[in-house]
């Protein structure tokens, strides 16, 4: 580790900020105070909403003045107070002096403009050097960003790239200008884990090397564990705490920082309840003793769901008249065994296969080759009642809850399959649904829009739910949701599986979550399974080349 | 798109003179524009409704020895024409022509247009080509052309003009709702209910045409606009209304021939087609810009 010296790059003292509305103001931040260091790595942890992306957008002045109301505090960004500034010294320090990383690098590229004339244009906006000179410059950063081929990417086009490159030039363009101060919003969310951990190293690697001060906004304290030398916890537009990572992971002494580290599901016992924010902050630890016994699944091994040699492939180029000549193999002759009450885990990253699996076995679509057995028999020779025993809860319940119906019509409108309820009684219904998928029953009447992220995702299973479904495929139920509310749906879905007798089929990324939930895991990487078992043996004592590469690459909170 | 919430400002709209009327709620959402463009149009169909009752003489009754007054004397309000007609009148009822007509035709067309488009939208298919390939058939001719040949066939008459216009200008209800309903049957909610095994016909009238529905008011008013001057265009060549009915088009015809000796025979109908063509496009303007403001909470 290098010197930290003493310079302080940021200094924000005390800052309140409001959010102006014709509804009311909002406070977003109450007397934070932030200080970073020349060449340090901080890290700023909380719920999305908990205002740490303001502070952020703060220092750089991004904020629409006419909206906001500063009553408190002060912010400087090398010794120079940013609230005094014009926008044209603005413009300059944003460039030269601040950079940003922004978390989705498809959308902060410009998607008609080839890599080196966006890089270019940085360089020549904020440097006196001429075209060839930048041209140099510019593939010599892509190659630091160990890019093996930068004259290739530095000719692309933003969607030739995968996501981690994209995300490479991003960095790339961020320390074009040696700036001093680099702010990294959720770098490294919208990536797969393989991924994020090569991201990740680098980022630190050249902030080190070119003693740049960063500034990271996550939600997940392992990717802080990795990454940064001190960490501040945000909640509610506060500080709640804030140390030396090691310190603050180690042993936090903010009620809402160890609720925050007892709601992840790593390290946790499997299976058992996770701590959610309000169990934590309420301090029930007698209550939440009791609950967190195992819960144990039933014993019966009965085969629910088979998928024998399922291949599926989607036609890649097409002749003149319009029929394909040439296909492309999402998923590779897999085969699987679900059993009854059981959760069959698949893992594995983005474009693996994954989600097309899945919707095979809804029905969405359809086997190229091969079979899906459900109960012993063909699904396609099932009857469609039969078949409705499967439900999907999908990835993110902002698009999957059609946004103009109230929430009881949402989640009963399977119900109205071939009879004719009437609204009172599937609004009865609905408030069971609600009860059992823990929502209160008098906001039946309210829009999807009006809940929370969480919320959304337990109407979503309570859609699934009111046809009394015996398997759930479950495409990534937690990914788009904050570390507390995924751990309130997983033991939400605990519950219910106990409940019910429900068999999961789930679907993740998530390493941690998968241990966590699962009995079986099967790991696909590049459309084939290519590890299959117990879940605690295959996701602690991985066989297969690509499994031991995800395993290591997981942020852990270990700080070491 | 977005979803609009017309009810929302009825319910503000209508409690106008009461306690509750809120002036801020209506500035919030209504911009100058809107105001102007729902005010002409609450006035265009006010006189549509109670033409019979603002008529100062009978339409069709001339008086010879009135001839080419100017407006505003001798009770003419807007002059009379070449045989002492009330211009007034006869602008009031080609005004309820023009609306019942571009009215009927229009929601023939919304209806055609969208039930088509939301066919085509479904699923790819037999269908999906069938009725793409009629749109571009329907698409290759010049729109008036090929109402021009039809009338000359069929013949003059409301109901002629009517059916006509009604069958063979759906065109652009058709491509938006295709091209909208195209993505929203994607929708992950549009699946989730396909897996629940909701029928065809509910998740159409469920979840894809509300979906729709904000566009297809726009279109409405805009559509409506173009159903005007298609009428009036056909009226004036002699080839909509029958000669003699005091419609905007046949008044322009008629009026040809005194343009210099009466221009305000000319600048009446003339005056009438631009205004309600301009409010109408307003109308649309200010549903366009409602729903993008109402829907953005809810914009999926």
């Amino acid at each position: 580790m290098i010197n930290i010296t003493s310079e302080s790059v940021v200094e924000v003292d005390n800052l309140s900020l409001e959010f102006l509305s014709s509804a009311g103001n909002l406070m977003a931040l109450k007397g934070v105070s932030l200080n970073i260091k020349k060449g340090e790595i901080v890290g700023i942890v909380g719920e999305s909403g908990s205002g740490k992306s303001v502070t952020a957008m703060n220092l750089l002045q991004l904020l629409p003045k006419t909206k906001i109301n500063i009553p408190t505090g002060s912010i400087s960004v090398l010794k120079r107070n940013v609230a005094e500034m014009t926008e044209e010294q603005l413009q300059v320090l944003r460039g030269a002096e601040i950079a940003m990383i922004f978390q989705e690098p498809m959308t902060a590229l410009n998607p008609v403009l080839r890599v080196k004339d966006q890089i270019n244009d940085i360089l020549l906006r904020h440097k006196k050097i001429s075209q060839n000179e930048a041209e140099e410059v510019s593939i010599g950063l892509l190659r630091d960003m160990k890019i093996s081929d930068p004259q290739r990417v530095y000719e692309s086009f933003p969607h030739e790239l995968s996501g981690g490159m994209r995300q490479r030039v991003m960095i790339a363009m961020a320390f074009s200008c040696s700036p001093k101060l680099i702010v990294a919003d959720e770098p490294t969310t919208a990536l797969d884990v393989t991924v994020q951990a090569q991201i990740l190293s680098l980022l630190k690697e050249r902030a080190k090397k070119t003693e740049t001060s960063v500034l990271l906004i996550t939600h997940d304290l392992a990717v802080v564990a990795q990454l940064c030398d001190r960490v501040y916890v945000m909640y509610k537009g506060e500080f709640v705490e804030e140390g030396e990572t090691r310190q603050v992971i180690g042993s936090a002494s903010h009620p809402y920082t160890k609720a925050l580290l007892n709601s992840l599901p790593e390290g946790k016992k499997p299976k058992s309840r996770l701590a959610t924010i309000e169990d934590s902050l309420s301090n029930n630890s007698e209550e939440l003793k009791i609950n967190n016994k195992i819960i144990s699944s039933t014993n019966k091994h009965k085969t629910i769901l088979e998928i024998i040699n399922g291949s599926i492939e989607y036609p890649k180029d097409y002749n003149v008249f319009g029929s394909p000549i040439s296909f492309h193999k999402a998923v590779d002759q897999v085969t699987l065994t679900l059993e009854e009450g059981k959760t069959f885990a698949l893992v594995g990253e983005s474009g693996c296969g994954k989600t097309s699996l899945a919707n095979s076995i809804v029905g969405l679509n359809q086997l190229s080759s091969g079979e899906i057995r459900y109960k012993g028999r063909n699904i396609k020779e099932q009857t469609p009642e039969v078949r409705r025993e499967i439900q999907i809860v999908f990835q993110d319940p902002q698009s999957s809850l059609d946004p103009r119906w109230p929430v009881w019509k949402i989640m009963t409108e399977p119900l109205t399959v071939k009879q004719n309820p009437t609204s009172k009684e599937l609004r009865i219904k609905a408030s069971e649904l609600c009860e059992m998928v823990g929502l209160e029953s008098q906001f039946i009447d309210r829009l999807p829009h009006e809940f929370s992220g969480g919320q959304r995702q337990r109407i979503a299973i309570g859609r699934a739910l009111s046809v009394r479904p015996k398997l759930l495929v479950l495409d990534e139920p937690t990914s788009a949701l904050d570390v507390s509310v995924q751990a309130q749906i997983l033991n939400l879905l605990l519950d219910l599986q106990d409940e019910f007798n429900l068999s999961y089929f789930f679907i993740s990324h998530d390493v941690a979550v998968v241990k966590h939930i699962s009995d079986m895991v099967a790991v696909m990487y590049q459309s084939k399974v290519v590890e299959m078992g117990e879940a605690i043996e295959v996701l602690t004592a991985p066989k297969h080349e690509y499994t031991k590469t995800l395993m290591s690459s997981v942020p852990t909170l270990d700080t070491e | 798109m977005s979803n609009l919430k017309i009810p929302a400002l009825a319910g503000l709209l209508g409690d106008f003179g009461s306690k509750n009327f809120n002036w801020n709620k209506i500035r919030q959402v209504a911009n100058p524009e809107i105001i102007v463009a729902f005010t002409l149009f609450t006035i265009l169909m006010f006189i549509a409704i109670f033409g019979q009752f603002i008529q100062t003489h009978d339409p069709m009754q001339g008086d010879l020895l009135k001839r080419f007054t100017p407006p505003g004397s001798e009770g003419y309000l807007l002059g009379s024409d070449h045989l002492g007609r009330d211009l007034w009148s006869r602008m009031v009822d080609g005004l309820q022509w023009s609306m019942a007509c571009a009215m009927t035709a229009n929601l023939l067309n919304l209806f055609i247009g969208s039930t088509l488009g939301l066919l085509a939208a479904e699923k790819p298919g037999m269908l999906r080509i069938v009725i793409n390939q009629l749109v571009y058939t329907l698409q290759s001719f010049p729109g008036l052309v090929i109402l021009i040949c039809v009338v000359v066939v069929v013949g003059q008459g409301f109901m002629t003009l009517v059916m006509t216009l009604g069958l063979l200008s759906w065109v652009v209800y058709m491509r938006v709702v295709y091209a909208e309903a195209s993505s929203l049957f994607q929708r992950e909610y549009v699946q989730a209910a396909r897996l629940a095994g909701v029928s065809r016909w509910s998740i159409m009238f469920g979840h894809v045409l509300p979906g729709v529905r904000a566009s297809l008011f726009v279109i409405f008013a805009f559509h409506f606009a173009g159903l005007l001057i298609a009428e009036s265009a056909l009226s004036f060549l002699g080839l909509g209304a029958p000669l003699g009915v005091p419609t905007w088009g046949n008044m322009l015809a008629e009026s040809r021939q005194y343009m210099i000796r009466a221009p305000w025979m000319l600048i009446v109908p003339a005056g009438a087609i631009v205004t309600a063509v301009v409010t109408m496009n307003l109308v649309g303007d200010g549903i366009a810009s409602l729903s993008r403001k109402k829907g953005r909470s809810i914009d999926v």
